[in-house]
């Protein structure tokens, strides 16, 4: 369980300290695209889209499909974030800028390297989440959106949660994939699909997709924050989310652990 | 006391094969080791097994009194590392460079900002402390690097190929901070494949050919025990003669550099190849490390 305890190691949090310093410096461009990405979204979508499709049921009741939409876009922005920071931040830093051997000369090992690569994702889709709420609440004060925000804080520790889950899985791209131009396969044969048929941004009922996303972390999140955020049962999709995303660091960390060694180290 | 490092029967297997075989290193406080070996000897894994990038798979590691295997995080708080390749991070400015480094050790460098400083005015790189590693020239990038691996304190330097794509005054600088640095009493592995370089910083060399340590001491003992005492340096026309002779000897063909024959020889063959051939004209110059590495490329 030496990879488990990684986690907690100081070295592990000061990888997260020097990723999070970088994006710090830039943050009046770092925080653009997570404030504007779910406005041009609920336009897109919510406005575009919304005006064909009226109302939704949801939990056996109507509601309009902008609600119903905002909560399965900051799900898709937890996912997106994390996967993204996995797949291509990391190989980055990985393959080009050669930033994990020069933590590797320290006493950094390469366990706290891929902690430090999840919790950072999940560091940093949770601040994605929190920004997206702000622009959630500015697009309820001016009375397109009928959410419930009193329960708006509790989405982010289960955006770090579920963001730690996703990044792990991103980083078992990270290790095999050749080059950079090869992400586009995990892009668009998982990425992708799960982002959109996973009940973000609109209910999927065939029975195949109902079947499948009962194993799908990123649907019971979408659903977890469509409980909190319009009023539903949330415990079953919660729990969905915690196991899911257990299951995955506790299974794909790893695998990651085993995959990078022999890429990054030779061994 | 200990020794600084003191690596005793390590063994290494990669992709199915023994890249390193029962090698033993040690190193003392002010002292410089030389790990020579041709491409393919075992150098870079032999070294990134001491420095902890590595687990050996079998062999003992101390560093400054501590296992390896055992405290590795320990261990590696006495331990510098300047890799061959530049892993600064690129997102950092140069003073960055050096606060960020120290901020992956622990106990963490006390008083760093003068630490940092200090580094920066010592490797000449305080007019740079604001800019970013990848407009450095490749020697000023070099001194970022030794600096890095210094701004902890450490007792132990890896130098992996420190001046390699160097111009001969980037060189020179970089030999004068390595030689300054063992005086403080730091104590240094170097590898190189400047063989002037292993000569002239060198007070111990470590040969390695094939994963096996194939002699150890100064340059001259091994020069002397793997090379011969002298090299006879004649023209390849002649070389018919004397591949001949050396036959009835029980040698084999000797390195050719650019249209001659480097032959070592002993004195007493020496004499014996005079005699053989008068009228031959031919040069007699020590041996050098170069003599050494064409003699390891060639062995069987």
């Amino acid at each position: 369980m030496r990879w488990l305890a990684a986690a907690l190691e100081w070295q592990s949090r000061a990888v997260v300290g020097r990723h999070l310093r970088v994006y710090m410096r830039n943050w009046h461009t770092a925080f653009l695209p997570p404030a504007l990405e779910p406005v041009t979204m609920l336009i897109a979508f919510g406005l575009g889209l919304g005006g064909y499709v009226a109302s939704l049921s949801w939990q056996g009741r109507p509601v309009e499909y902008m609600t119903y939409v905002a909560p399965g876009l900051v799900a898709y922005a937890t996912f997106m974030t994390a996967m993204f920071q996995a797949l291509f931040a990391a190989f980055i830093r990985m393959r080009y800028q050669r930033t994990w051997e020069g933590q590797l000369t320290t006493q950094v090992e390469l366990a706290h390297v891929v902690w430090g690569e999840v919790l950072w994702a999940g560091l940093l889709a949770t601040m994605y989440v929190a920004i997206v709420s702000v622009v959630l609440v500015a697009i309820q004060w001016v009375g397109l959106l009928a959410l419930d925000l009193r329960w708006l804080p509790a989405l982010w520790p289960i955006a770090f949660v579920a963001g730690c889950g996703f990044a792990a899985l991103g980083l078992c791209f990270t290790a095999i994939v050749p080059t950079i131009d090869h992400m586009n396969l995990p892009v668009f044969l998982l990425v992708l699909p799960m982002g959109l048929l996973s009940s973000t941004y609109f209910p999927l009922e065939h029975p195949v997709l109902v079947a499948l996303n009962v194993a799908n972390p990123l649907y019971h999140l979408a659903q977890t924050f469509r409980a909190i955020l319009i009023g539903g049962p949330v415990g079953g999709h919660l729990a969905g989310v915690v196991a899911l995303s257990a299951l995955m660091l506790g299974v794909l960390v790893p695998l990651d652990l085993r995959l990078l060694r022999r890429r990054v180290l030779g061994d | 006391m200990p020794a600084l490092l003191d690596a005793r029967s390590l063994v290494k297997h990669l992709g199915g094969r023994r890249v390193v075989d029962g090698v033993d290193l040690a190193c003392e406080t002010s002292q410089i080791v030389g790990l020579l070996g041709p491409n393919g000897a075992g150098k870079t894994t032999t070294l990134r097994m001491l420095y902890g990038f590595l687990r050996p798979d079998a062999g003992l590691i101390h560093v400054n009194g501590v296992e390896l295997g055992r405290d590795l995080v320990r261990a590696k708080r006495a331990i510098g590392v300047c890799t061959q390749d530049d892993t600064f991070d690129g997102d950092f400015t140069v003073e960055q460079n050096l606060t960020i480094a120290a901020g992956y050790f622990r106990p963490r460098p006390v008083d760093l900002r003068r630490r940092v400083a200090e580094l920066l005015e010592r490797f000449d790189l305080a007019g740079y402390a604001r800019a970013k590693p990848e407009t450095l020239s490749g020697g000023y990038r070099r001194r970022l690097m030794i600096a890095r691996a210094l701004v902890h304190r450490p007792r132990l330097l890896f130098l992996d190929e420190p001046t390699t794509g160097l111009d001969p005054q980037a060189r020179m600088g970089v030999w004068d901070l390595v030689a300054g640095l063992r005086a403080e009493g730091l104590g240094i592995i170097l590898t190189t494949h400047y063989m002037d370089e292993a000569e002239r910083l060198s007070d111990a060399l470590t040969v390695l050919a094939r994963g096996r340590v194939v002699a150890r001491g100064t340059a001259k003992t091994v020069l002397g025990d793997l090379v011969g005492e002298h090299v006879v340096v004649v023209h390849a026309t002649h070389g018919a003669a004397v591949a001949a002779w050396l036959r009835t000897r029980g040698r084999g063909e000797p390195a050719s550099v650019l249209g001659a024959w480097h032959v070592p020889l002993s004195g007493e063959e020496l004499a014996e190849f005079a005699r053989a051939f008068p009228a031959l004209r031919y040069e007699v110059r020590g041996p050098t490390l170069d003599d050494l590495f064409l003699k390891l490329s060639l062995a069987p």
